[in-house]
């Protein structure tokens, strides 16, 4: 006879380094139904945008994530960018271009090992990890750090590339070009872990449509979209060439083999985008003041479509700021692949849609098991953090 | 493709015979690229109190105050700033170096020293004066 009971899964769990709290109904080692609690890690980052000036905010938007931090930076720089009514000037749509697509392959070398890492296969991670060190060091050589690379600004971008630079960020791109394929054949050849991930957290095409899912997740079920192609930003569309990589898949492993191919894509993007540099100047000069109007920006970050909503009221600081970080448009998706799943399976599962749960946690009001619910406000929260303290005897 | 037991073996074997990836820190150190951003640093002789890093600062690290005021010979007034950073809450963005308009040179500048790491606070915190 079976019996299902249900099995609480985080706030702080083996699977992730960030919190989120799932519950599964169970039968044995089969998952039954899966839910999913956000809010966490919410951070009021909407809310702070409101309060400071349009150059602080992009430095605040950067860092809503650490990995996409150039995605949301070029995601709230082309919209204002947009309600001002300036244009960057081509060098400096190139450059945007190629921080991206930089970013893009550090983040998914970063996933590579994390799969890896989550199936077991750790020789995997270290590899992949060590050959991200050549494009963290090319990203630290453009633009001075190796996370939030503050590169983008209203009008451009903020710092040239020289000679050198150049040099240096084709060899390095050859480098990586020469390793890719080897991630690929592994993942496609090395039967423990094709045994691990083929046919695992399966999401067929067109329910990977209904579920609004995102970036590599749903290109990896044959949806072939891509902001890049279908609403063209910075150079994209005229100026670079892109070539849109789907599999038809739609398992772990199909994920694993639209991220390196993407990769490869990303390599020839960034080597056309080196070539044929165009002179000129990298930015153009931005006003302090936004004139009223409201746009939404987007952009294709490296975990899929990243959506900024921004509305401004004639002032330097804006009305209001809603950001659509691409984890959550891929949460339901990953709770359907969860259902039918084994329990073993829930690490990669979840780890192959690359969620990162800051970006994506808003506020949720939580009722208790009778109904109840309590909203705090700020006063409230931050008396109850102060006494928090005093009874552990920490004056502040 | 077809399957391939231990196809990373050749790839392990080959790095038993290779340098170490890392670097035994702090016993040897990575040389960092020319334009790091590491630490602000203010020259107070060439602020001219625009206080426009103090606005711009997306971290709130800066602090202008005016120090002194001379009238100078030919009845020009010369008034000279210090700057408070509080090198804790400092994001390293750089937007202070890119907003001041000292000229010729700015005023704040980013250095490229980068291990800032303290036990105290208050260590963090410096005055440029
Ligand atoms: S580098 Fe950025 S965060 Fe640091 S003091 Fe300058 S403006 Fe502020
Ligand atoms: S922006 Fe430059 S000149 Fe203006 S107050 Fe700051 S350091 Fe001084």
């Amino acid at each position: 006879m079976s019996e299902t009971f249900v099995l609480p899964v985080g706030p702080q769990h083996p699977a992730l380094k960030e919190p989120t709290s799932f519950r599964f109904k169970v039968d044995g080692e089969y998952i039954i139904d899966a839910d999913l609690r956000l809010g966490y890690n919410h951070r009021g980052m909407e809310k702070g945008c409101e309060a400071r000036t349009y150059v602080q905010d992009i430095y605040l938007l950067e860092r809503v994530c650490g990995i996409c931090s150039n995605a949301h930076m070029t995601c709230f720089a082309q919209g204002v960018e947009r309600l001002m009514g300036i244009e960057p000037p081509p060098r400096g749509l190139f450059i945007r271009c190629l921080m991206g697509e930089l970013e893009r392959i550090h983040s998914h070398l970063l996933w590579l090992g994390v799969a890896g890492h989550e199936i077991g296969f750790d020789t995997f991670f270290m590899y992949t990890w060590r050959d991200r060190e050549v494009v963290m060091d090319l990203l630290e050589m453009v633009s001075g750090n190796r996370v939030n690379y503050g590169m983008q600004t209203f009008g451009g971008v903020r710092r040239d590339l020289d000679g050198t630079q150049i040099k240096t960020l084709l060899e390095g791109i050859a480098a990586l070009k020469a390793r890719t394929p080897y991630y690929l054949n592994l993942g496609a050849t090395e039967p423990t872990m094709v045994a691990r991930i083929k046919g695992v957290g399966l999401l067929p095409k067109q329910k990977a449509i209904e579920l609004n899912t995102a970036g590599p997740t749903a290109r990896a079920s044959g949806v072939d979209f891509d902001v890049r192609k279908d609403d063209p930003y910075a150079g994209f569309g005229d100026l670079i060439p892109f070539t849109i990589v789907t599999d038809d898949g739609c398992d772990v492993l199909a994920r694993v083999v639209v991220r390196a191919k993407e990769m490869m894509a990303s390599y020839d993007i960034m080597e056309f985008i080196l070539k044929n540099l165009p002179a000129g100047e990298i930015r153009t000069k931005a006003p302090r003041r936004v004139p009223e109007g409201e746009t939404v920006s987007r952009v294709e970050a490296q975990r899929g479509e990243c959506i900024h909503y921004i509305r401004a009221n004639g002032t330097d600081k804006p009305d209001r700021v809603k950001v659509r970080a691409p984890t959550l448009a891929n949460w339901p998706a990953t709770l359907y692949m969860l259902r039918g799943a084994f329990l073993a399976d829930i690490p990669i599962i979840m780890a192959a849609i690359d969620p990162c749960l800051s970006c994506t946690d808003r506020m949720a009001v939580i009722s208790d098991c009778r109904g109840n619910e309590k909203v705090w406000d700020w006063e409230t929260l931050r008396q109850h953090g102060i006494d928090f303290h005093r009874r552990r005897g920490i004056r502040p | 493709m077809s399957l391939r037991l231990g196809a990373m073996l050749p790839e392990v074997f080959r790095h038993l015979f290779k340098r170490p990836a890392t670097v035994l820190y702090p016993f040897e150190r990575n040389t960092v690229p020319r334009g790091l951003r590491g630490r602000p640093v203010m020259d107070p002789d060439k602020c001219i109190g625009c206080r426009m890093c103090e606005r711009d600062c997306p971290a709130e690290a800066i602090e202008i105050k005016q120090e002194s005021e001379a009238t100078m010979p030919d009845g020009k007034v010369k008034k000279r700033y210090s700057m408070t950073l509080y090198l804790d809450r400092c994001a390293h963005c750089a937007q202070c170096e890119e907003i001041c308009p000292a000229k010729p040179d700015k005023a704040v500048k980013l250095n490229e020293y980068f291990e800032e790491a303290a036990f105290d606070r208050g260590a963090l915190k410096i005055v440029y004066k």
